[in-house]
């Protein structure tokens, strides 16, 4: 069972031939394929988190945009609705000072005409009363 | 051997039989060698390389099937050989230690798995590579020169400062790690191997059918831990060379 | 007693008593890996390659008391 014989060193160098083969064919060449695909993967996810990235910035931006853009309307309308709100208190004022003008000349005119038609009334009350005394006393009487 | 003839006399028509330290030998000059464990080996180098050429004859960055399989072995040897070397170290010794655990784990299953009593030899049984001491002493020598290698190269002469630090009392016991490192290793996977081979004869020749298959399968099992408990200590101890006593 | 009647009984002395310490080893530490496991469940796989290589190490020993005895069955130097 102990026998030792020429078994041991041809046994130890045909392990290191075999090594030295299957270095050749197996290892070396396997190992680059393994490394070559860590590397593509490693390239793949590389690119792909950078495009990632990229997206996310470019949504990032658009979003700012969007924010800047209703930021900008809503700052538009407010203003508007500034302008449109004095607008309409301008011209609030402006017809209701029209208004009180014409209110105002209106009152002035009918007092006018009442005081004109008082006194034609006056005139022709002092007219008609002198024609019934005429008419009554006389024309030579009334003098 | 006597006691196994004894033994074998009472099984003269029994379907197994035990044998331990029978060889096929072959002549090469005034040398002996064991032609079993030399033929099983082939088989076991064949099949390798067959399977990493199929692998990486038409490499593609989307794998194919066997292409796939192959690189999960790899990438399972590349994870063993960082965890016990780290992180900095492990590139170049990835051949030898996977080269250690892919070679005893095919030898190891492919003896467990194929039917090799169907061959019959002039003597000896064909069986795993790894259940004869010479292979399993070669692989752990080879292990020591790889460390010692590992040591030298990368501290030079100051390698040999680590059998005096801390202290030089502990330096027979240094000098002695040198020496139990090799040998329990490969005592430990010619024992496993060997025993569980024994145990199946054993159950075997007592109950031919159906009762080995659990000790079979659980072979199958403890194989396949030796041979990841020999690829993690020959790491463990080029780790121990490259870093040093103490540095944990 | 002859030698090899010795060597039946000294090789399995080697495996029954070289048994005993792997065996009260493995069940500690399959003891407190299954207490770790309880606690920490989610480490339970690196727990558990963990605990297998320990365990073939500690087979390991009884494997040496197992070579010996096949040392002192098959290849007895004295016999």
């Amino acid at each position: 069972m102990f026998d030792f014989d020429a078994t041991m060193p041809l046994m130890a160098v045909q392990f290191l031939l075999l090594t030295a083969i299957l270095n050749a064919v197996f290892y070396k060449p396997l190992t680059k394929a393994l490394d070559e695909r860590d590397a593509y993967i490693r390239n793949n996810q590389a690119t792909a988190k950078e495009s990632l990235a990229k997206a996310e910035s470019l949504v990032k931006e658009y979003e700012a945009q969007i924010a800047a853009a209703r930021k900008e309307s809503q700052s538009i309308v407010e203003k508007a609705q500034a302008e449109a709100r004095e607008i309409t208190a301008q011209k609030t004022a402006e017809a209701q000072k029209q208004v009180q003008t014409q209110k105002e000349q209106a009152a002035q005119e009918i007092q006018q005409q009442k005081e004109t038609a008082l006194a034609t009334l006056e005139q022709q009350v002092d007219s008609l009363s002198r024609q019934i005394l005429e008419k009554i006393l006389g024309p030579e009487l009334v003098k | 051997m006597e006691i196994l003839g004894s033994l074998t006399i009472l099984n003269t028509f029994t379907l197994a039989e035990l044998e331990v330290g029978e060889h096929f030998l072959w002549k090469i000059g005034n040398y002996t060698v064991h032609g079993q464990v030399f033929i099983v080996s082939w088989i076991v180098i064949g099949v390798l390389l067959i399977a990493s050429l199929a692998a990486t004859r038409n490499i593609q960055t989307v794998p194919g099937e066997i292409q796939n399989f192959m690189e999960y072995a790899l990438e399972f040897i590349r994870d063993l050989t960082k965890n016990q070397l780290g992180e900095k170290e492990y590139r170049p010794w990835v051949p030898f230690v996977g080269t250690l655990f892919l070679f005893i784990f095919v030898s190891n299953w492919g003896g467990a798995l194929i039917p090799w009593k169907l061959i019959q030899l002039p003597s000896g049984e064909l069986a795993a590579p790894t259940n004869d001491i010479n292979t399993t002493v070669a692989l752990a020598l080879l292990t020591s020169l790889a460390y010692f290698y590992a040591g030298f190269k990368k501290k030079g002469l100051g390698y040999f400062k680590k059998y005096i630090e801390p202290t030089p009392i502990l330096l027979p016991i240094a000098i002695l790690e040198d020496f139990t490192k090799p040998l329990s290793l490969s005592f430990r996977l010619f024992g496993n191997i060997l025993a569980d081979e024994l145990v199946v004869a054993v159950l075997v020749l007592l109950v031919p059918l159906f009762v080995p298959l659990p000790v079979m399968a659980l072979g199958l099992f403890t194989s396949a831990i030796q041979a990841l408990v020999f690829a993690t200590l020959a790491g463990a101890y080029i780790h121990e060379a490259l870093e040093g006593h103490g540095e944990e | 007693m002859d030698i090899n009647s010795a060597s039946v009984i000294a090789a399995a002395l080697a495996i029954g008593l070289a048994a005993i310490g792997p065996g009260i080893g493995q069940g500690n530490a399959s003891g407190q890996a299954v207490a770790g496991i309880a606690r920490q469940p989610e480490a339970e796989g690196k727990i558990r390659g963990t605990l297998l290589l320990t365990l073939a190490f500690m087979e390991s020993l009884t494997i040496y008391g197992l070579v010996v005895a096949l040392v002192l069955l098959f290849a007895n130097p004295f016999a």
